[in-house]
Formats: C-alpha cells, structure tokens, sequence
C-alpha cells in the first residue's frame, strides 16, 4: 500500500519542530518505512514527539552491532502510525567504545522490555531505566558477552558465571511472597511470577521469564542464508508458526523490493486465516481448562481438529507448513481440494456456533471472567498491548487493517472489538475473530486469482536494506524486522512476537485480583512464552506401541536416539 | 444456566466418541504428507545440491576417494520441509508418507550413500541452483569440505 506524501511530510514537520539540527536525515526507506537518523541526546524529545504529538505507537527497539558497517552500534526505536500505514524508524547511534543511550521507558512504559533486550543481546546501556535488571539473558550466562554482537560466534559456549543468583524485586512492606512458576501446571510453558500477596489479594508481582530462549536471532544472521530462516522462524511458535515465516518473508521482500505474485498473496491470507481459526479454538479450549471447564476444551478441540488436517492436506503437516520461502509460497491449492475446504469451515461455524450459543448463556463462565484481569484503555495504549487484549480494551489496532500485507488490501477484515477489557471482553473478541475468520476463507477462496505462487528471485538482495514486516497474529501483531547484509544472509533479524508486549501488561491485570484469578487472567492473554524468547519447539511424531517402564525410558535417554 | 447446561450435554451427546483406534487400527496422513525421506542412490549424483539448502544442515557430504562421494543423512534432526527434494535435479529424494519412525537405535537416523562421480566435462558444476538464493556454496566435488560452509 502506497504511503501517503502528506503523512510522510507531516511526520518530518513534526519532528524538525521539535528537534530542528539534531533531526540529521529523513529518508523512505520503500515501501512504508520511513527511516529518521537522529541524534542519539535527542531520542527522549523525539520520542515524546512521535507518541504524544503525532500519535505514534511503539513496536520495537532493535540493538545493531554496525561496528564493521558504520563504525557504532545502531539502536532503532520503531514506532506505527497505524492510520497513515506508516512505519517510523528513529535511528540513533551509540559510541562503539563506550555504547549507551537514553532510555524512552519513561516516556513509552511499553519500551522496558526491549531496552533491557538490547542492552543484554548488543550491549548498548539504556541511561536512565527504572528496572535495569537482565532480561533475556540466562542468570549465570557471563557478565559483558554480549551474544548478538558479531563477533561473538553463533556456537559460542562460554562458562558458566559463578556465585549468581536472580535479582529479585522485594516484595512491598507487609506483603508475603507467592511463587507461581518457573513450572506452572496450567500454563505449559516456563515462565516465573512471583505474586506480591496481602492474603487473597494481590499488591503486586515480579516476572522472570526467558527460560526458554535459544538464540533464534543468532541463528538467523550467522549461519543460515535468507532462504533457510522461513523453517526456523516458522519454529518460533508451534502454534502460529506460519506467520512468523509470512512476516519474516514479508519484511526480506520488502527490503529487496521482491514483487509476490497475486495468488501467493491470496495462499497466505488463506492459511493465516485458518491458522487463527484453528488457535482461537485452541485458545477457548484452554481457557476453558484453566477455569476447570473441561467440557469446553474437549468440545473445542474436537471442532479443531478437522482444521488440523485440512492444513496437512493443503501444506503437508498439520501445524509446521513449510509453505513460505521469499518470493511466494511453495505449493498451491488443487482446484479439488476447495470444496473440502468450504465444508470444513461450514462445519467448524456450525458447531462453533453451537458451542458459543452454550457458553454465552452459562453463568459458570460469567462468574470466572467477568470482571477478572481487567485491562484499562489507557494503560492498554501506554504499555503497547496488541491483539485481542488490545481490541478487548477498546484500542482498535489490527494489523491487517493499518499495514495491509498478503491479500488485505482486497480481503478486507472487520475489527472486533469490545469495550469491557475484562477476560469476558477478551473471550467475546477471539469467539467474533474466529468466526470473522470463516468469513474471509470463503472470501479469500471466491476471489482467489489464477497464476503463479512463487517469484523468480533473480538478483541478491542488496545490503543495508531495512524491511520491517508486522502480521496479525492470532495473539496479537508480530513484527519482524530485517535489516539485509552481506554472505546471502541478513546482518540482524528482529522478531517480536505478540505476547512480548502483551505480558508487560499482567502486573497491571491482576493488581487487587484473588489470587485463584491469575491463571485465567495469563490465560486470557493467550501466552506464548517460548515466542516471546524465541525458542525451538519441536513437535516429536511417534509411533511406538509398546509401552516402556520408566527404567527402559531412562537407559534409552542415555544411549541417545540423536544422530550426532 | 439450566438451559446453558443443556445445551452443552447435546453438543457431547451428539458429538459421541471421536478418538481414533490409533494405534491399534492404522492411520494414514493426508496425501502429500511429508514424512520420512528416502533417496534412490540409482538417481543420485552426487552434486550435494540437497546438502546446500538443508535448513536444519542434515545432510552431510564427503569425497572418500578420487572418484566416490559420500552423502549422509542424519535424519533425527531433520524437520521434514522438504526442500532437498524440490532442489533435486534428478527427483533422487522423495518425501515418504512415513511418520512412525520412532527408534532405539541411533544408527538407524542416518541414511549412508556413496555416489561413483565422473567429473562433468562441460561445467565442472552439477546443477544450475534455482534462484540465487540458494547459491551454491559447495564447491566441486575435488575440493568439496562438507555439506556446510
């Protein structure tokens, strides 16, 4: 989608206003990203600028080692300007011998996360932030190895940092302390609260997450080529891998100006859309789980799984779709299999509606949500929710809508949103979301265009290019970001998956709740935590019979199934 | 709430048992499943041009000899993309609709192959790669140190 001049022109008036010699460039960087070199004394006032007087909202900060490109380190704040379809990047420098920045978490709460990230992963000090503590990196990992610096190899295994502990935040005064976590029955996946309790109240908590992060990023700008990132990006989540790998494709063809052909466009937007089918059924089941709803999570998972396989019939696995590679995708849809695929849908609405139909009128339900982990409009904005909590609370951010991608320019969704910004709000969005979702497959089928799926990619994709790509995931909206480099590979890729943000909002959720709240509340935001650290997830098939004691289970773990 | 409770017994009554006899009846994956991977070494010649865009870097090669090659899949980490089998020039790879591959044997993850090699006289490249993408970085088969760079 074309930018408007008028919101480019505005974005630079603005900024000149309040900067005026200390904007150093402007640039648009094609085809929605407008690129403001700044100086780095500067980036609290353009900051405030961008979010206060222009409406701007925060995405991401990305730390760029740029030592053998330009000499520094790079820090890029980057903001949306959701209705003019804009991306705004403030690029700033750091001194290569002695990096710091001021830090915006002052001024943009939803910041402190990616301020903490890149001060862990290049090494760039965020100068002022109110809770510098480590953020992605492991506690006993050693202090000034930074592991996204070029420099440092992708293998690197260094030694362990001796006498470590957590820095913990202290409880406020008369407040007992409640560990929920690192191992949490009802959320599957790592992460470590540790809830601030008055005797049912919660006053407040502390978070330290990132268990689970095995250096994605890394992997992706050291050893493999633009080509092999779209299955590893695809791996970040195992339950909206493919969007990763459409956002990843999305921002290489973006900085390489690839042209995707109509149909590949139309192929994404299909599978995006039965991706969200298939994880807001997932996400209800869950839901329905934590509240001890048993009915609803078998019910939903058995609707889901007709979609689980129309998936392995249109892509060749029912949730890792190999499809995307940069340029397109890489299978098309028979002509045949379409009616399938309308029926499927037909009869995943038929009995979602039933299920809807059950749980709107159960008072149960009511009783556990309403109410619970509320999430209020204005704080929503300042710490940068996406996604269904964000329309829950009234903040109508889609990023279908405001950075059109694949085929949303023609397959227009309508936005669901709520004004409750409570977990009932939050369950009503994703029920309406889903079924908007049928809608736009038959839509997205009615329209689909004949010809190819995959363009030709005939030149290499030039260096220094930045491609910011975001997609609406079902969660919420991932970006990812790359900037191209040299060797056939990107020099940094940045992904932010929706829960970053998204779990920045929890202490303000469940401040005052019952502690029996919490898990709906966390569960409400459809957490992804291995995303949010970007992990590996493998999905192991097996297909053994027998059954093993626990004895044969642990002398076959000792020799070792793995190749190498 | 009476009505509500109702309304769910129905959705579980009709729905009636849905699992499936697996494993004591066989379940077979759609068609174009991507499952285990199989090489013909009749087709195989050796110009590592799976070797070169493997994601996962499985597939290894090594010239033993003057006029041997020997390619390796080590296939306990291999995520099935499938795309060692879209670059094959001669469809020498194909993706099986095998999924039960469990194993207590390591030995078993690795598929061994050794290739005869005769030097191409016109090039002394095997294949042209698809797009530059995927360039090749294995180099001829003399000098040839690995699947990976």
């Amino acid at each position: 989608m074309a930018v408007a001049e008028g919101a480019m022109a505005r974005v630079v008036d603005g900024i000149t206003d309040r900067l005026g010699q200390q904007l150093i460039e402007a640039s648009l960087s094609p085809p929605d990203t407008l690129q403001l070199v700044i100086d780095p004394s500067a980036v609290r006032a353009a900051t405030e600028q961008l979010v206060r007087g222009l409406g701007a909202r925060f995405l991401i900060s990305i730390g760029v080692d740029r030592r053998l490109l330009a000499g520094d380190f790079g820090v890029v704040h980057l903001f949306s300007m959701d209705a003019d379809h804009l991306f705004v990047a403030l690029d700033c420098s750091a001194a290569a011998d002695d990096p710091r920045i001021d830090s915006i978490t002052g001024v943009v709460p939803g910041a402190a996360w990616s301020e903490r990230e890149f001060r862990d992963a290049v090494g760039v000090e965020p100068v002022g932030h109110p809770d510098p503590r480590r953020l992605m990196l492991a506690d006993d990992w050693p202090e000034g190895l930074y592991p996204l610096r070029r420099d440092v190899p992708y293998n690197i295994d260094p030694p362990p940092a001796e006498g470590v502990r957590p820095r913990f935040a202290a409880p406020p005064e008369g407040a007992s302390v409640l560990a929920m976590g690192p191992f949490y029955p009802v959320l599957e996946e790592p992460a470590y609260f540790r809830l601030f309790v008055e005797g049912e109240t919660i006053v407040g908590c502390d978070y330290r997450g990132f268990y689970n992060h095995r250096g994605i990023e890394k992997l992706g700008d050291s050893t493999l080529t633009y080509n092999e990132v779209p299955y590893l990006a695809e791996r970040i989540c195992g339950i909206c891998g493919f969007i990763h790998s459409s956002c990843y494709c999305q921002a290489v063809e973006k900085a390489a100006g690839i042209e995707v052909p109509r149909r590949a466009r139309f192929l994404r937007t299909l599978l995006l859309e039965v991706e969200r089918i298939h994880s807001h059924l997932l996400w209800l089941g869950i839901a329905g789980h934590i509240i001890g709803f048993d009915t609803v999570l078998m019910q939903a998972w058995r609707i889901r799984e007709p979609v689980m396989w129309l998936a392995e019939e249109i892509s060749g696995n029912r949730k890792t779709y190999g499809m995307n590679t940069i340029g397109g995708v890489r299978r098309d849809v028979p002509a045949a299999l379409i009616p399938k695929l309308l029926a499927t849908v037909a009869e995943v609405e038929r009995e979602l509606t039933a299920v809807r139909d059950a749980v709107v009128t159960d008072t149960t339900v009511h009783a556990r949500t309403r109410n619970v982990g509320r999430l209020e409009t204005a704080w929503a904005r300042e710490v940068c929710v996406v996604g269904p909590p964000a329309r829950a609370s009234n903040v109508a951010i889609d990023a279908r809508l405001d950075h059109p991608y694949a085929a949303y320019d023609e397959i227009v969704p309508k936005i669901c949103t709520d004004e409750g910004g409570d977990t009932w709000a939050r369950v009503v969005v994703r029920l309406n979301e889903a079924f908007e979702s049928i809608r736009l497959v038959r839509e997205t089928l009615a329209h689909m265009p004949d010809g190819p799926v995959l363009t030709e990619v005939s030149e290499p994709i030039p260096a220094g290019r930045l491609g910011i790509s975001t997609v609406e995931a079902p969660r919420g909206e991932a970006v990812h970001a790359v900037l191209t480099g040299e060797d056939n590979r990107p020099h940094r890729w940045r992904v932010r998956a929706p829960t970053y943000p998204n779990l920045q909002a929890v202490p303000a959720m469940i401040q005052n709740q019952m502690i029996a709240d919490v898990p709906i509340t966390l569960g409400s935001l459809d957490p992804c935590f291995s995303c949010t650290e970007r992990v590996e997830a493998v999905d192991v098939t097996s297909g053994a019979i027998r059954v093993y004691s626990r004895r044969e289970l642990a002398s076959l773990a000792k020799r070792g199934g793995a190749g190498r | 709430m009476f009505m509500a409770k109702l309304r769910e017994a129905v959705i579980c009554f009709k729905a009636g048992r849905v699992t499936l006899p697996y494993p004591a009846a066989p379940h077979d994956p759609e068609p174009g499943f991507r499952g285990k991977i199989t090489i013909d070494p009749d087709l195989c010649f050796g110009c590592g041009g799976c070797a070169n865009v493997c994601p996962a870097g499985v597939i290894f090669l090594h010239d033993a000899e003057q006029h041997a090659r020997i390619l390796e899949l080590h296939w306990s980490r291999c995520t099935y993309c499938g795309r060692c089998a879209e670059v094959c020039p001669e469809d020498a790879i194909a993706l099986t609709q095998m999924f039960e591959t469990a194993t207590d044997r390591a030995e078993d993850m690795v598929i061994s192959l050794k290739v005869f090699m005769g030097p191409c006289q016109r090039c002394g490249r095997c294949f042209l790669p698809p797009t530059v993408l995927d360039q090749m970085d294995v180099a001829g088969f003399h000098e040839a140190g690995g699947g990976r760079p």
